[in-house]
């Protein structure tokens, strides 16, 4: 059960492996949208965490490339601009859940098990 | 300048004193006119009547004359001796002394005996032509008046008259007679009366004759009334020619042989009346007036007539029309000072006006009206007037922080937005690992208190943040139809409880004929909730908030019509100092943790967001009045709709 997290912030990504592991998930991340893509292989995550705003490509960029190259894999879409605009858009490109920064090791886990059930 | 009040204003003022003036000049001189004109046929008919008296006075003395020669010693012997020479000699005593023009003596039977001019053959017939002889033979007594005889009579009588009997115009009838005033009296042997012996007879031919029209005017009493005498025309008329006149002409020669006209004939001759008609000559207009002149036979012969010029009665009118147009004129010169003066009275605050108004027009709204006008009108002009220049001062003021706000509520925005932004991403960290600390059964008792008061910390920061993306968003607004009183009514429910708790009043009054808003309704509900929160903050226990919905005009934007929903407390009300800083992010007066500060401003950007506007009124320890006007016609909702995407 490999969970794959894209964030430009290495204390959010640092966050969420420590959650997520003391849970029993494999986590791996990558720091920007182009290492993203580079790495992920649909084949062996379960689940992407993908924050929305990042420096060049963003997170809707991401998901609409992977889309793109056929890899459907769902997805957890957070950000710390949670205003209704970007939870809508977040919505509109497919993801599964959306997540607002900052958030509890709870309300994380919820919205991940929400996800793979 | 036709359109000027100035102007109308003496149009008015002259109209009226020109009215007036004409109506009693045209009355007045009407009315003088109609008592002058039966005032001057008065006297007309009074002259005319002495008139006649002093041509019956002239017949008199005639009479006279002749009595008083019958009377004369050795007359009657020397009639009835017939000594002619002696006969000669009283008769033309008598022609002379009484001025007759004509004077005889003839025996019983008619035969001349003497008279002025020498006896000829042709006398023997001449007591056919002489009437009078005749009458006095027949009656026996004296006989006296005005007679018509024949001009071949009068002319053998005394040629010298033929020249005065010639040149008459008109269509004399034949045999050509004439005119004269005369006297026969018989002449009897003893004083007893028996035995006429003859008759003595003398008379004036009026045919040119002066002495009567010229002794007439000199006689009268009136003089003082006909000033110049030589105004007042006698004439004596023969038929209906003049044959006599005080009247000259240019060349100083008298002017008879002028006819009547048809209806004084007609009048006079025919019927017999005094006769007063208005005639107009080269010297102006006369009033004339005709009496008929009867011979000793009661025939009506000829006429007498006296005419006094109108122009002494008219003077009189002529006078108290200048007077009176004196008046007028000094009246409409009154009329137009006056004018003058009230215009300028009113139009000198109404100037000041104008020019405080162009000056309020270039954007000066500070302007001096002076002192304020003692009339009425103008005063309550100018006090709205003033009122007007403050409350758009006001206004302006308003719409000036209006202004300030939107600019500092954008750039907060996107400030907070960044901030809130960049505070998130380390704030997941801190929370994630406090709770992750938190989840470890091997800490103390005191640090695990401590670990909480960092979490419960992070947790305040979070709901700061959120607040602050929540101001800055530009979130667009989703609209749909509602009904104010129903979302008042709901949103009031809300905070009802807590109200109630704290002993606090809640009243609704919601206006009639509110029409139904485009608004999106969560947001509206969230600046009424926030306002009311803010008010229930303010209040103590018996207090009252009162909301209240009306349909009004935009305070900014006249003629703009909208909904007004006042929220007003009975709170402690707002220092004057926060009022403007009252809508500015984080501004709040509530102990820390109660408030953010940011949900005025929110509220405020919201109700900007529906085109509508927000304002305060606050009085210390009376209690704040929150008034928000949305506009009926939200024409940037519908555009909002239309950039939507996917909408």
């Amino acid at each position: 059960m490999k969970i794959f997290i894209v964030d430009d912030e290495g204390i959010v990504l640092e966050s969420c492996r420590r959650v997520l592991e003391s849970e029993g998930y494999d986590v791996a991340y990558a720091k920007s949208v182009d290492e993203a893509l580079m790495v992920i292989d649909p084949k062996d995550i379960v689940l992407l965490l993908i924050d929305i705003k990042m420096p060049f490509h963003d997170g809707i960029y991401l998901m609409n490339e992977l889309k793109k190259q056929g890899k459907i894999i769902p997805t957890i879409l957070m950000s710390g601009l949670n205003t209704p605009e970007i939870i809508a858009e977040a919505k509109k490109t497919g993801a599964c859940q959306f997540l607002a920064k900052p958030f509890t090791p709870d309300e994380l886990l919820k919205a991940v098990r929400q996800v793979i059930t | 300048m036709i359109h000027s009040i100035r102007f109308r204003l003496i149009l008015c003022l002259l109209i009226v004193s020109f009215l007036v003036g004409g109506i009693s000049l045209l009355i007045g001189s009407q009315l003088l006119y109609n008592s002058m004109t039966h005032e001057a046929q008065k006297h007309s008919r009074l002259a005319l009547n002495a008139t006649h008296d002093v041509y019956n006075a002239h017949v008199k003395f005639i009479k006279t004359a002749l009595v008083i020669t019958t009377l004369g010693a050795g007359f009657r012997s020397s009639v009835v001796n017939k000594d002619l020479s002696d006969l000669a000699v009283r008769i033309n005593r008598l022609a002379e002394n009484a001025e007759l023009d004509f004077a005889g003596i003839v025996t019983g039977d008619g035969v001349p005996l003497s008279k002025l001019s020498p006896l000829s053959i042709l006398d023997q017939i001449s007591l056919q032509g002489n009437p009078l002889v005749r009458q006095a033979i027949h009656q026996r007594r004296l006989v006296a008046g005005t007679i018509v005889f024949s001009q071949d009579f009068m002319i053998l009588e005394n040629p010298e008259l033929a020249k005065r009997l010639q040149n008459l115009p008109g269509n004399e009838p034949e045999p050509a007679i004439c005119m004269a005033i005369a006297a026969a009296t018989p002449i009897f042997e003893n004083l007893n009366g028996e035995n006429l012996v003859g008759v003595i007879y003398g008379g004036i031919l009026l045919h040119q004759s002066m002495s009567i029209v010229d002794s007439i005017p000199k006689s009268f009493f009136f003089d003082n009334i006909q000033s110049d005498s030589n105004t007042l025309a006698v004439n004596i008329f023969f038929n209906n020619v003049c044959i006599a006149t005080n009247m000259v002409d240019e060349n100083g020669k008298r002017t008879f042989g002028a006819q009547v006209p048809d209806d004084v004939r007609q009048q006079v001759l025919i019927r017999g009346n005094q006769w007063t008609s208005r005639q107009q000559d080269s010297t102006g207009r006369n009033l004339v007036s005709y009496d008929p002149i009867c011979d000793i036979l009661g025939k009506r012969v000829g006429m007498l007539s006296i005419a006094i010029s109108e122009s002494n009665y008219l003077s009189l009118q002529h006078k108290f029309i200048l007077y009176l147009s004196l008046a007028i004129l000094a009246s409409v010169i009154l009329a137009i000072v006056m004018g003058i003066f009230l215009t300028h009275r009113i139009m000198q605050p109404i100037h000041r006006l104008i020019k405080a108004s162009q000056e309020v027009s270039d954007g000066n709204l500070i302007h001096d009206l002076g002192s304020i006008s003692k009339d009425k009108e103008i005063a309550v002009l100018q006090v709205m007037f003033w009122k007007m220049v403050k409350s758009m001062k006001r206004r302006r003021m308003e719409s000036q922080t209006q202004i300030i706000q939107s600019e500092k509520q954008a750039s907060i925005g996107r400030l907070a937005a960044g901030v809130g932004h960049e505070i998130n991403n380390p704030l997941t960290g801190v929370l994630t690992y406090t709770h992750m600390l938190l989840r470890r059964k091997d800490i103390s008792d005191d640090i695990r208190s401590d670990l909480n008061v960092i979490a419960e910390s992070t947790e305040r920061v979070r709901k700061i943040v959120k607040g602050l993306l929540d101001f800055s968003r530009q979130t667009l607004l989703d609209p749909e139809l509602m009904d104010i009183n129903q979302l008042a009514t709901s949103t009031i429910k809300l905070m009802e409880n807590q109200a109630l708790l704290k002993g606090v009043l809640v009243q609704f009054k919601p206006g009639a004929d509110i029409p139904m808003m485009i608004i999106d309704r969560n947001k509206i509900e969230s600046v009424l909730l926030n306002i009311l929160i803010n008010a229930l903050d303010a209040t103590k226990p018996g207090d009252t908030i009162t909301i209240q919905t009306t349909t009004g005009v935009s305070a900014d934007d006249v003629g703009h019509m909208g909904v007004e929903i006042v929220i007003a407390d009975t709170g402690c009300g707002i220092p004057s100092k926060n009022l403007n800083k009252l809508f500015d992010p984080f501004f709040t007066t509530k102990e820390v943790g109660r408030g953010t500060g940011l949900g005025l401003s929110v509220s405020y950007g919201i109700v900007k967001e529906h085109g509508g506007t927000i304002r305060v009124q606050s009085e210390i320890n009376k209690g704040s009045s929150f008034f928000i006007w949305l506009p009926l016609n939200q024409q940037h909702l519908e555009k909002q709709d239309q950039e939507k995407p996917g909408q």
